[in-house]
């Protein structure tokens, strides 16, 4: 079960716009953290995702286990936020 | 309740909720009678009906039953229709990108029934460029994704239905073509393939260790993790200097690694001459790259040659952005009748339509386009004209 979704965005991204639409069409609440407004989070999306991109989701379910999804990626997103 | 022989829909022109009503109508070629309820006397019947509930559209049956902006799904039960798998559309279009959402607005408008199926970004590479000078209709320029954006909404408001999702295969059946998709198997009278295209890769050691931690294929995505960083940028046409200039706003110093010559535009070159002139970014003409390089968990530096004298050059950088081109998305085509050329880009005729009747293809797919948003809305248009056509020709087919 799905406790909280947080999405890593940046203003430019398109395929962050994808996966908020994707979450959108399955009803998911998420919380969105703009790393343009909020430029000193970059570190924490980079050490969750191992990379240097966005869009990082991280779902966190009940037993607060974190799955961490890089990109626009629906065969990894959609199982993760069923 | 009196009786009626036929489906009245009440709806509005401007009601996108209506369009799709009328058109499963359509599909499913079920008798119906439209009344306007932007007229007041039809608006103040229509309420009566619904104990005031002023939502449309409102669909009033032949058993005298009654359905409020019913989902495809309550509706095409209540006409018997079964939707398991079996879903059948007038005309389906294989991506959303400007080509697709074009055709979409154009079919949409004349109640053909349409459905959207696109596995990665709605506006397709428009919506990842930054910024879009050329085309017409704005002044300034428009941001990528705002054009997207838009485009989506107005396809949207006619009754377009984007899926998101991946087509596998096409098949041709005849009357419908079978396509094969991630989420199961749906039917099209027509089809229009508008798959485009997706950046190409160098195919250097190094590209594909470090994607997306040090190589990018998106400055628009990726450029703000290298806010005073140094950056590579690699390619020369319009896409490699558009990008290496948005990404000035986030790098320190770029360095841009040509092949041969830069082949963009007179204006992109003009802005970039300004970023060169403040040493923002140094042009390296001749310099093939060979080798992106780094250690633990990211890349340190490009490996080039300069191909006048043969000698190797070091650049240190930070991170790495490719642009050097776009390769057709016509894998999926492989095994259908569809012909492609020898790029893999789709073979059509003058009506825009391939080698299977009723499949057609516009923007960067088709072979002979001009890889431009502009000319991609273009063949949009023309191939919905085409499709209308098409389907005009051909029997309604009936459900069982």
């Amino acid at each position: 079960m799905v406790k909280k979704i947080t999405i890593f965005t940046t203003n430019t991204c398109a395929y962050c716009v994808m996966v908020k639409k994707y979450l959108d069409t399955k009803g998911r609440n998420y919380e969105v953290v703009n790393l343009d407004e909020h430029p000193h989070r970059q570190a924490e999306a980079m050490k969750l995702s191992g990379a240097l991109t966005v869009p990082v989701t991280v779902v966190t379910k009940h037993d607060d286990s974190q799955e961490v999804i890089v990109g626009y990626n629906l065969a990894k997103l959609a199982p993760a936020v069923a | 309740m009196s009786q009626v022989q036929k489906i009245i829909e009440y709806g509005a022109d401007w009601c996108a909720d209506c369009h799709r009503v009328r058109d499963i109508f359509g599909t499913q070629n079920i008798a119906y009678e439209y009344r306007n309820s932007d007229d007041p006397k039809v608006h103040a019947e229509m309420l009566k009906l619904v104990n005031g509930k002023n939502e449309i559209p409102v669909l009033l049956f032949p058993d005298g039953s009654i359905l409020q902006n019913p989902d495809n799904t309550t509706l095409l039960k209540k006409l018997g229709v079964k939707v398991d798998g079996q879903r059948k559309h007038d005309v389906v279009m294989i991506g959303a990108g400007p080509a697709a959402l074009t055709a979409a607005i154009y079919t949409t408008r004349e109640d053909i029934e349409t459905v959207l199926v696109e596995r990665g970004v709605v506006g397709g590479l428009a919506a990842v460029t930054d910024k879009i000078d050329n085309y017409p209709g704005f002044a300034d320029g428009i941001e990528g994704l705002t054009l997207a954006d838009n485009l989506r909404k107005q396809a949207e408001r006619f009754g377009a239905v984007i899926d998101l999702g991946e087509v596998t295969a096409i098949v041709d059946q005849g009357q419908f073509k079978q396509l094969q998709t991630s989420d199961g198997h749906i039917y099209a009278r027509a089809v229009l393939i508008a798959t485009g295209s997706d950046y190409k890769k160098i195919g250097v050691p190094g590209e594909k260790e470090y994607y997306a931690r040090g190589v990018h294929y998106c400055a628009t995505c990726d450029g703000a993790f290298y806010r005073d960083k140094h950056l590579v940028v690699i390619g020369g046409g319009n896409s490699a200097v558009q990008e290496t200039i948005f990404l000035t706003r986030f790098a320190s110093h770029i360095d841009l690694l040509v092949r041969s010559s830069i082949k963009a535009s007179d204006v992109l070159q003009a802005d970039l001459a300004k970023m060169v002139k403040a040493g923002k970014v140094s042009v390296h003409l001749e310099t093939s790259t060979n080798e992106i390089v780094g250690q633990d968990n990211g890349v340190t530096k490009v490996v080039a040659t300069d191909n006048k004298s043969a000698r190797k050059i070091e650049f240190p950088t930070d991170g790495v952005f490719v642009f050097v081109g776009l390769q057709p998305n016509s894998q999926f085509l492989a095994g259908s009748k569809v012909q492609l050329d020898e790029i893999g880009l789709v073979k059509t005729n003058q009506r825009l339509e391939t080698a299977i009747p009723g499949v057609f293809a516009a923007g960067d797919i088709r072979s002979g386009a001009t890889m431009q948003i502009a000319s991609a809305a273009g063949e949009g248009a023309t191939a919905a004209l085409m499709i209308r056509e098409y389907l005009e020709a051909k029997p309604h087919p009936i459900q069982n």
